[in-house]
Parts: structure tokens; C-alpha cells; sequence
């Protein structure tokens, strides 16, 4: 099993409960391939540093799990697909560090 | 005449003195690099606070010869620098 971390930018546009299915679908997609979700951060509504695909706002989720390679496959397979999502990105990490340290970090930041 | 003498001693003196342009300093700078040691910060994608250090105002990466830091950490900073920028953070 290996770590990653996952993070997501969705458009602007999307209630909290389109928000909660929209999490759900990914964690149970993540469950059927032999996958573990440790935790899921919302990081809110943020102004992109440039526009992506006429976008000039987006909605942050990050989500820490364990899996295989093929885990990620078939979530990237997903969400390929998925028009609500701007852009994703996956980074394989040597371990999960589920400190409150990144969220002092972030406070400092606005 | 003793004065024209004098000159040319003065003259020899200059040329066989160590200044030119390819002198090594005498004073070494020796700054060490700030992102490793014990008690550096760690270089994440998601700590935009520290990766803003190491951008310039129009968001270049700065070189390490600039910043003085290890080859190392460079090549981790200028990683986690990209992801940043494909996260639209920085």
C-alpha cells in the first residue's frame, strides 16, 4: 500500500450538498479498488492565481488515502471525465503527516 | 633623476602586487543553505508562504546561486514549485 494525497479543484458554482456527493462518489470509488481513505480536507472557495478554463474561482478538496497504482487509475479514469472538476493533481507521499500544522499555515496566509 | 628612480621601484612594486581582476577574495562568503539543518522548514506544495521566498516578483524561480540553497533542496523546491503553480496556488 502506498500514501498519496489527492486534491481537487472544483468550479465555484456547486452547493454544499453537490459538494458531499460529489466527495462520496470519489471515496466510494476509492473503496472499491482496494483503496483507504484517511482523511478529507475542505480548503474552500479560493481565487485561482490565473484563469483555467474561464475560470477565475474554484473549490479546494484534499484527500489523503492509501492505495495501489490502480487506485489512482481508476479514480484519474473518473474524473477525466467529470466536467464540474477544473484540474486535479496526485503526489505520492513516504507518509501521511496529520498534524494541525498546515492548517496554522493557512490561517497565516490571509 | 632620483625621482624618475623612484617611480619605476614604485612601478615594479604595483605590478608584482596581487591585485587583478581574476584575485580570489580574501573574505569567503560561506552562507549555508537556509532549507537544510535540523531545524529547517519542510518543502511542501501546499506551504505557499515559504515557496513565495523563492519565486521572483513576476514568479520565477530564483537560482540557488542567488538564494544559496543545496543543490538538493533546489531540485525538491523547484518540484513542489510546479505543483503549486498547476494548482493555480502561487
Amino acid at each position: 500500500m502506498n500514501c498519496y494525497e489527492h486534491t481537487l479543484i472544483t468550479k465555484q458554482d456547486l452547493n454544499e450538498k453537490q459538494a458531499e456527493t460529489l466527495i462520496n462518489k470519489y471515496e466510494s470509488i476509492i473503496k472499491k479498488n482496494s483503496g483507504k481513505v484517511i482523511k478529507v480536507e475542505n480548503w474552500g472557495l479560493k481565487n485561482l492565481s490565473h484563469i483555467i478554463k474561464n475560470n477565475k474561482k474554484g473549490i479546494y478538496f484534499h484527500i489523503k488515502l492509501e492505495g495501489m497504482g490502480k487506485t489512482i487509475e481508476e479514480l484519474e479514469k473518473a474524473e477525466n471525465i467529470d466536467q464540474i472538476l477544473i484540474r486535479f493533481l496526485t503526489v505520492k507521499v513516504k507518509k501521511h503527516d496529520l498534524d494541525n500544522k498546515d492548517k496554522d499555515n493557512e490561517k497565516n496566509e490571509f | 633623476m632620483k625621482r624618475k628612480k623612484n617611480f619605476k621601484k614604485n612601478k615594479k612594486n604595483y605590478n608584482n602586487s596581487k591585485l587583478s581582476l581574476f584575485q580570489k577574495a580574501d573574505i569567503k562568503f560561506s552562507r549555508s543553505c537556509p532549507l537544510s539543518g535540523k531545524n529547517a522548514p519542510k518543502i511542501d506544495y501546499k506551504n505557499i508562504k515559504l515557496l513565495k521566498k523563492y519565486l521572483s516578483e513576476s514568479g520565477r524561480i530564483l537560482p540557488s546561486r542567488v538564494t544559496s540553497v543545496s543543490l538538493r533542496k533546489q531540485r525538491e523546491l523547484s518540484k513542489s514549485i510546479k505543483r503549486a503553480r498547476l494548482l493555480a496556488l502561487i
